[in-house]
């Protein structure tokens, strides 16, 4: 079977990845078209149709940012075909434009999001909590506990906007997105249908005369949606105590955990589980809460649905204690079985279960995630650290090379989102002392920095922009971007050349080297800090880890010590190459690691290329 | 979410732990397999995104009917550790009365093999692991790998130990159908006779 995600057939059980259900729940669902931008924790979905693409049963894009993914989904959605686009929670900041149109004007196809949030912040730079999103743009809202939640309610997210013609949000946290569990699957159907494509100008069009009459008509909808939330069979009631929990999310299964080893809490509880979570289930929460003394809420993150509850119940003029945020229910990072079986406990007035467990040894050596060895970027910052050393300010953006804010490099001073590097370095370099120099991926870069390179230029900005193209989206995984030569599934022969589009964006002071070649780059980076105004240089050289995968190109030999170890101090400490290391003290290079970039050889006389007759 | 229909089975919190490039996703994911394919209710978690640049990866299975995909303080049954620093780090995720199974081959820290840092002694790894686990076993999987043909099958020899050692609640032989049924083929010789390496030296241990 050449693609089990699609062909498993109706009634099989398959162990997926909370992602992958994901995209066998759109299958199910019958989606047509699927465009995405990968970020961690959402980064396996796109990738696992991207591999099936050549399957011919759906449309799919790695769109080059998110808003495009939106774009060309809703685009397609409005065309008549059913359309799903994925992205991690910030990814939403950037499509949140088209988002609020979109809920106004519909969807006759039926339009999915994916909202991949990340509390405890695994992967992001921050926790926001996306249903405030749903709100906000006024969307149907689910949000999946399991993986056989992730694939039953992907196909039912899209089932219901075609229905609705409304989008619908689906909303997970990186626990779903990334845990495994046995998934029932159901029918992938044969044929995709599809809705003629019309024109309504009066309906699609937001001008504001037609923007005034959406409002209300998407009030209605949301309503409509409400009576169909009201009995959804993702909202399920359980148990037979007095004291009322209404949880919602993962944190539904850290609530089922706590309760299925807790005898104390189960006898005590009744249990609201509210999967289909927005618009909210009034009428049922209402016969849910009256006449009980007590309802506890557990959610993660922000109290969206306990301040829901309390309108609820004041508007409904009851007397129900609402115990929600606070000191056992914090509104930042995770929660865990442990935490919703403590906040429960405290809640019902039960002594607290201690759980004796070694204590955590915060002196142990760290293992923080580094560049790896071979990686181009380490090279890049070794240049540039070459000529500006702390005497500039480090304009950093998202992706691989944000650990570049690591000694010995330090070559971070400030971050803010995809993108940012070239324009907040900008505006930074009207206060600073010193000179700016901003770092940018290849993929990042056709994400959003194209229109800060522009800006730069028509504002007259004065920053050096070293573009750092590996030739693939290193950080979430190696997938394509525009400027990749190569993918899995060949040559990428639509490539976008990085060297003319930043040329066309009207920037004259423009270099591109191998920043492999020390030499090389260190002197175009001294060349272009003597200058000002608008100068970037395109740091070009392949991620490793990439060129192995796709490219398949043979391992180099690798570096070696051929003289003295002992004279190899400043290599060591310049360039901190994770295939370094002190063999009873003394330096050696582990040649498993390696990848034969010799870089460490051009600063060191004592390093050499092994070869193979010295082969050690 | 089917937990109505739990059958009363042994239930076991299971937390893995190693270092980006040592196949602990693998494991688990296999892990994992094999517990389904032997009947249990099975979750399982992971946090991906560092993974390939050095850092620590750990992930959780969890059999016998828990939704939950992670793993606290003191929950966990079984801890595997394919990192010894990794499983001195992780032990207090262990459980009173639990088990840990752990390679004894170590993969310094950048810091440790730059000489910035230094790396606990694996006589003292033992002795705090032992502190904690009512039994723990060590076994060396790179080399028991290796002598299984492929040094990168180190993972399936902790997989094998673990086994071998009467920590998991099915045996050796569910592991090597589960390999033979969702590893490469081209592996299927090399890691079963990881698998049996493993399981053999834990038994010895």
């Amino acid at each position: 079977m050449a693609y089990p995600l699609l062909e498993a057939a109706s009634g099989e059980t398959m162990l997926l990845l909370g992602n992958e259900a994901i995209v066998r729940g759109a299958l199910e669902g019958g989606v047509a078209v699927v465009a995405c931008y990968p970020g961690t924790p959402s980064s396996e979905v796109p990738d696992a149709f991207f591999r099936m693409r050549a399957s011919g049963a759906y449309y799919f894009e790695y769109s080059v940012n998110e808003k495009v993914a939106l774009e060309v989904a809703g685009g397609a959605a409005l065309g008549g075909l059913l359309s799903f686009a994925t992205m991690k929670h910030v990814g939403v900041n950037v499509a949140a434009d088209p988002l609020m149109t979109l809920c106004q004007i519909t969807v006759p196809g039926g339009l999915a999001l994916l909202s991949a949030d990340d509390p405890g912040c695994h992967s992001s730079q921050n926790e926001q909590d996306n249903r405030y999103y749903a709100r906000l743009a006024g969307m149907p809202c689910l949000e999946p506990a399991t993986a056989q939640e992730a694939k039953d309610m992907t196909a039912y997210a899209l089932t219901l906007s075609r229905e609705t013609a409304h989008p619908v949000m689906l909303r997970t946290t990186t626990r779903v997105n990334h845990l495994r569990g046995p998934v029932v699957l159901g029918e992938v159907p044969a044929a995709k249908s599809r809705r003629p494509s019309q024109k309504n100008p009066r309906q699609f069009v937001p001008l504001p005369a037609h923007a005034r009459q959406h409002h209300p008509a998407l009030l209605e909808r949301m309503e409509a949606i409400r009576e169909t939330v009201e009995s959804s069979p993702f909202n399920r009631i359980s148990g037979q105590g007095p004291v009322g929990v209404l949880a919602s999310g993962v944190s539904r299964a850290y609530l089922r955990d706590a309760l299925l080893e807790d005898a104390d809490l189960a006898a005590k509880l009744s249990v609201f589980e509210l999967g289909f979570t927005y618009p909210l289930p009034q009428k049922a929460l209402l016969d849910f809460v009256r006449g009980r003394d007590t309802v506890v809420v557990i959610e993660e993150l922000e109290p969206i649905l306990e301040n829901d509850l309390r309108a609820l119940i004041q508007k409904n003029g009851l007397k129900t204690v609402v115990v929600g945020k606070g000191e056992s229910l914090p509104r930042h990072g995770e929660y865990s079985t442990q935490v919703v079986r403590d906040a429960l406990r405290r809640a019902l007035a039960l002594a607290p279960v201690s759980v004796a467990h070694a204590p955590p040894d915060f002196d142990l050596a760290q293992r923080p995630p580094n560049m790896c060895a071979g990686c181009p970027h380490r090279a890049s910052f070794l240049a540039v650290r070459q000529v500006y050393g702390d005497e500039a300010y480090y304009s950093s953006d998202i992706g691989c090379y944000t650990l570049g804010i690591l000694p010995p490099f330090r070559a971070a001073d400030f971050t803010l989102c995809m993108g940012s590097s070239v324009s907040a370095g900008s505006g930074f370099a009207l206060a600073a002392d010193k000179p700016v120099v901003a770092f940018i991926g290849d993929s990042t870069f056709f994400h959003s920095g194209i229109t800060g390179l522009v800006n730069a230029v028509f504002n007259g900005h004065n920053l050096l922009v070293v573009i750092l193209d590996n030739h693939t989206t290193g950080m979430t995984g190696h997938q394509p971007n525009p400027g990749v030569d190569a993918t899995i599934h060949g040559e990428n022969e639509a490539r976008v050349d990085i060297m003319t589009l930043v040329r066309a964006c009207g920037v004259t002071q423009v270099k591109k080297v191998n920043p492999v070649n020390n030499k090389a780059a260190a002197a175009a980076i001294a060349e272009l800090a003597a200058a000002s105004g608008v100068r970037v240089l395109i740091a070009e050289e392949p991620c490793p880890i990439h060129a192995k995968r796709v490219k398949k190109s043979a391992k180099a030999v690798a570096a070696r010590v051929a003289g003295d170890p002992d004279a190899c101090g400043e290599v060591l400490a310049t360039v901190a190459c994770p295939a370094f290391y002190l063999e009873n003290g003394r330096f050696a290079i582990n040649e498993s690691q390696c990848t034969g970039c010799m870089l460490c050889a051009q600063i060191c006389k004592e390093i050499k290329a092994t070869s193979k007759e010295a082969g050690k | 979410m089917s937990q109505d229909t739990v059958p009363n089975m042994m239930r076991l919190r299971i937390f893995l732990t190693g270092v980006g490039g040592q196949g602990t996703l693998t494991a688990t994911t296999l892990l994992a397999k094999a517990a389904l394919d032997e009947g249990f209710l099975v979750s399982a978690g992971e946090i991906h995104g560092m993974a390939q640049r050095g850092g620590v990866v750990e992930s959780a299975v969890l059999l016998g009917g828990y939704l939950s995909p992670k793993i606290g303080f003191g929950e966990a049954g079984l801890l595997l550790g394919f990192e010894p620093l990794e499983t001195l780090r992780a032990l207090p995720y262990l459980a009173s009365g639990g088990m840990v199974v752990g390679n004894t081959e170590s993969v310094p820290p950048l810091r440790v093999s730059l000489g910035q840092d230094t790396y606990p002694k694996q006589d003292v790894i033992e002795a705090e692991t032992r502190k904690w686990a009512a039994r723990a076993v060590f076994v060396p999987c790179r080399e028991l790998g290796a002598r299984a043909g492929n040094a990168q099958s180190a993972n399936m020899v902790l997989l094998g130990a673990a086994a071998g050692a009467g920590a998991l609640p099915f045996g050796l032989d569910a592991l090597e159908r589960a390999a033979t049924a969702y590893l490469k083929p081209a592996l299927a010789k090399v890691n079963l006779a990881a698998l049996r390496l493993g399981a053999a030296a834990a038994q010895k241990n």
